[in-house]
């Protein structure tokens, strides 16, 4: 359990701490004005003003839930492998490719050696932090998934690729740290995409956390988990943040075979559907977590990030979450 | 090593299966505005089906354009490898999304709810628009008469082994693949019947997965027997099995021994697997996927050409496919496209 560590770091937190995974919903003046400056039409400026508008939003809405770990929400992302992608020397925007459906994106190639531009994320924390007294996250991806869901054309292989990135990625770490970041999440949900190179996700992970002082959490989602359990459990970091609800809490099976020696944010509410989940049935998943996690180690959040919610789907999803957590403080 | 000269009309240059449904031009982002626009109510189906026509004869006519032997329709209708057939299957209804193997990319899940059955074609429709554009393209005179679109099925093990069941009937995997495999081998029946001499089945997930071969092996006879029937009929076609998205050298030997007439592999998961090819042999005509097509990094015309050298005649009749090591929607519509002109270089560059 790591809450000594929280207190250690000056975090207070209440038991079943409550936060989201990274990405909450774009309102439409933003997502008009991205448009516009991908056309011309405004200035960065204009762009970055409205994102923090939007970030101010986003940190109100989790401030009135009672969210006790917050997010920036990610306003100023759009892709979050080819928004690092797209700052460090390195990469070259590559062309349209597909996710899934209609949906595309621009994939990264990595062209040449990968480099630090300087704090990507930094001063967005920092703007964050500074709108509440809560904890904001810092929040990055981490140097596996950017490896994985990049082309590569200058590394011998994928090791060395996520080696190099791990090093471009801990100094951002490092510059979090620099600012007063306490709680840094780095994303990986490519982790168990191909469970033969689960060492080379761990020794990145290591490199990029290696006697670093703040609380690290890992968010992994959409896996086969089952191939790299419990394996993964020896990545350099505090906290699982786990897609649960998805699955049904089929990875409880797990758990219950292998002891979870971490902490976990536990995920109870689908990002994916529509859907509001009502507080009772969110209880009862927090319950059967609690048949075989410790309460100490335990944090509550949404499956994943909630972009693809409406605004109003973000907020109902969030409020669920904080009040099922409650109800277990008491 | 010192290498044999082989014969160059021995390599055959075949597309594996998918290409790039959209590329950074306007005019390429047809299929995708259209979609969008039906989407909202402002586009009809005939509309849709306009943009896909579209877009698979851009798909085709790069392939003639860089010389390709063995088309393939693009699979630019197809929203992903699972759905596209199994959702047009009676007893079986698409949910969520799961990521397809180590891709980035997803599919959208089956769920049974009795066996599936098949009611309806599936990519016969396809098949015959793509021969009808190929055949409306302006062909290079020595090709004249020689190209042929290749249609591509994904196999019934690896359909059964990404659906869910929600019907005790259908909870086995073998009773799965089974009814998969049943439908798939009526539409191989009705491919031939319009024309196809030459089908691949796609089996990416037994490589993944080795311990279900006993099952992916009895779901590939209903198919075999489907060709044989065809062959019977005095129809001339072959069956070829693809794996790829992990290393197939533990199967390597499984796999060429089975009754297929073609075996296409993946050789980016494993530097090895040149070397355990070159070695073993190959008792039937090899797919070699030997061009990376998950990554944009173009391979060099005569360190392929090499490795071609090495294998060729290893393989009984000196034959084999030359492709990407998977279908090219994972690139950039670019990339796909010098991947796809990267084949007739190494052709060029054997023996030389």
């Amino acid at each position: 359990m790591s809450r000594e560590k929280l207190e250690k770091l000056g975090l207070h937190l209440p038991l079943f701490p409550t936060t989201s995974v990274g990405s909450f919903p774009k309102p439409d003046y933003l997502l008009k004005a991205r448009a516009d400056f991908n056309k011309g039409k405004i200035t960065r400026e204009q762009l970055t003003e409205l994102e923090r508008k939007a970030t101010a939003f986003w940190i109100e809405k989790q401030e009135k839930l009672g969210v006790d770990v917050l997010v920036d929400g990610e306003q100023y992302r759009g892709d979050m492998v080819a928004y690092f992608a797209e700052r460090m020397p390195g990469f070259t925007e590559g062309g349209l490719v597909r996710s899934y459906g209609n949906r595309y994106y621009h994939k990264p190639i990595i062209t040449g050696e990968v480099q630090w531009p300087g704090p990507v994320t930094v001063e967005w924390w920092k703007y964050a932090q500074s709108l509440t007294n809560k904890p904001v996250k810092g929040m990055l991806t981490g140097a596996y998934t950017i490896m994985d869901w990049s082309f590569n054309e200058f590394y011998p292989g994928r090791k060395a690729t996520a080696m190099a990135l791990a090093g471009v990625i801990r100094k951002e770490v490092e510059a979090l740290i620099a600012a007063g970041c306490k709680i840094i999440q780095i994303d990986e949900p490519a982790l168990s995409v191909r469970p033969e190179e689960l060492a080379i996700a761990t020794e990145a992970v290591e490199k990029t956390t290696h006697g670093l002082n703040a609380y690290f959490i890992t968010h992994a989602c959409y896996g086969a988990f089952e191939y790299i359990y419990p394996g993964m459990l020896n990545l350099a970091v505090d906290n699982f943040d786990l897609e649960m609800s998805n699955s049904d809490l089929a990875l409880l099976e797990l758990f219950r075979r292998h002891p979870f020696t971490k902490d976990i944010s536990f995920g109870v509410v689908d990002v994916h559907s529509h859907v509001i989940e009502d507080v009772p049935a969110v209880r009862k998943r927090i319950e059967q977590a609690l048949t075989i996690l410790p309460k100490e180690g335990v944090w509550v959040d949404p499956d994943c990030g909630l972009k693809t919610r409406t605004i109003e789907e973000a907020i109902d999803k969030l409020r669920v979450c904080v009040e099922a957590a409650r109800a277990f403080r008491n | 090593m010192s290498s044999k000269a082989v014969s160059k009309s021995g390599v055959i240059l075949a597309h594996t299966g998918s290409y790039p449904r959209i590329g950074d031009a306007l005019e390429l982002q047809v299929l995708r505005r259209t979609i969008a626009a039906s989407d909202r109510g402002e586009r009809t189906a005939a509309d849709l089906l306009d943009a896909e026509n579209e877009m698979t004869r851009r798909a085709i006519a790069d392939q003639v354009r860089t010389g390709v032997d063995l088309l393939t329709d693009g699979q630019i209708r197809w929203y992903d490898p699972i759905s596209h057939l199994a959702g047009k299957l009676e007893g079986v209804k698409i949910k969520g999304l799961l990521r397809f193997f180590d891709t980035n990319t997803y599919f959208r899940q089956p769920v049974l709810t009795a066996l599936p059955k098949r009611k309806t074609q599936l990519i016969v429709e396809d098949y015959a628009f793509a021969r009808n554009a190929l055949g409306h393209l302006p062909t290079p005179p020595e090709k004249a008469g020689k190209l042929a679109i290749k249609p591509v099925l994904t196999g019934p093990y690896t359909l059964a082994k990404f659906s869910l069941s929600e019907n005790g009937s259908s909870s086995a995997l073998e009773t799965r693949a089974m009814a998969y495999a049943e439908a798939l081998a009526a539409e191989i029946t009705a491919l031939a019947e319009a024309g196809a001499d030459f089908i691949q089945v796609d089996e990416p997930a037994i490589i993944k997965y080795p311990n279900d071969w006993k099952t992916f092996e009895q779901a590939l006879a209903p198919l075999l027997k489907a060709r044989d029937r065809a062959r019977a009929a005095g129809r001339r076609l072959e069956l070829a099995l693809y794996v790829y998205f992990h290393d197939c050298a533990p199967l390597y030997e499984k796999l060429v021994a089975l009754p297929v007439d073609v075996v296409g592999i993946d050789f980016t998961y494993n530097p090895k697997l040149l070397d355990a090819v070159a070695t073993a042999g190959s008792p039937k005509p090899l797919g070699l996927g030997l061009i990376d097509g998950r990554n944009t990094k173009l391979e060099d015309p005569a360190t392929v050409a090499r490795q071609i050298e090495r294998v060729l005649p290893k393989i009984a009749g000196g034959r084999a496919y030359l492709g990407p090591s998977s279908g090219l929607e994972y690139l950039p519509r670019d990339r796909a496209y010098a991947k796809l002109e990267l084949l007739n270089k190494i052709r060029a560059a054997l023996n030389s």
